[in-house]
């Protein structure tokens, strides 16, 4: 029997917040052609708002890249800007740890990628960070 | 519209928010402001999640905002009705260790009324 066929669906974004939120109605429109369940979605858009936010925010990155391939074990999703060298397989996942009023509001994106995804693995190739996460 | 926000004062401590949509880049922009004036005016915040089916990271920020900002002027803040996804996103940032997690709003808000009560020293 043979194997069934991977779907890909690529798409390239200006580096802006507004793109952001194109890149996840764009996502949440591919979920159906591409197959993906809700869990899946929702841990693909996840990781892309964290990534398209720190590309944008802190990598001042002009354009993005983000491809879906669906296959038959999962899907693996390619994130790719050409901003600021940033690997966030290195940054230190933040949680809150136990009660406090003194809490950052922001900055656990890494610890939600990591938590939602089943790996990540990184390389800054030709001017661009290319983040691999798979699902 | 991306997400819809309605407010409802419970009684003269705890003020119902109910959140229905995503809770993303657009979402949050939307409801941000809201969320700032009750968290600066509110004695107590339940916010239902019943009908948000996603979550990340501005909105996050939006929610780990106005507890921080309940917190400080002597506020509680829970939420409730999480899906499974929303849940996991909260308590992996560890929201959960400054804002209680709740399956519905009675349970929610009698936790708080209690709270505010014993802070207070009256009687819930």
């Amino acid at each position: 029997m043979s194997k069934p066929p991977s779907r890909t669906c690529t798409r390239d974004f200006p580096g802006t917040v507004e793109a952001a939120s194109d890149a996840e109605n764009w996502v949440a429109g591919q979920a159906s052609a591409l197959g993906l369940g809700q869990e899946a979605e929702f841990a693909i858009n996840l990781c892309l708002e964290e990534l398209f936010l720190n590309a944008v925010q802190h990598g001042h990155a002009n354009r993005t890249s983000i491809s879906v391939c669906a296959e038959a074990d999962g899907v693996t999703v390619e994130f790719a800007d050409d901003g600021e060298p940033f690997d966030p397989t290195l940054a230190p996942a933040k949680r809150i740890n136990g009660p406090t009023d003194d809490f950052d509001i922001g900055g656990y994106g890494t610890g939600l990628m990591q938590k939602f995804s089943r790996s990540m693995s990184y390389r800054r190739f030709e001017g661009m960070n290319r983040l691999v996460l798979e699902f | 519209m991306r997400m819809d926000m309605k407010v409802i004062p419970a009684d003269d401590e705890i003020t119902h928010v109910v959140l229905d949509g995503r809770f993303d880049i657009q979402g949050a922009q939307e409801v941000d402001s809201r969320f700032d004036e009750l968290a600066k005016s509110s004695k107590a915040l339940v916010v239902d999640l019943a009908k948000v089916s996603f979550l990340a990271s501005l909105g996050i920020r939006t929610l780990m905002l106005s507890a921080k900002t309940l917190i400080r002027r002597g506020g509680e803040m829970a939420v409730c009705g999480a899906d499974e996804n929303v849940e996991k996103v909260l308590r992996t940032t560890g929201f959960n260790e400054v804002a209680g997690i709740y399956p519905d709003y009675e349970s929610a808000a009698r936790t708080l009324r209690e709270r505010l009560a014993a802070f207070s020293g009256k009687k819930p």
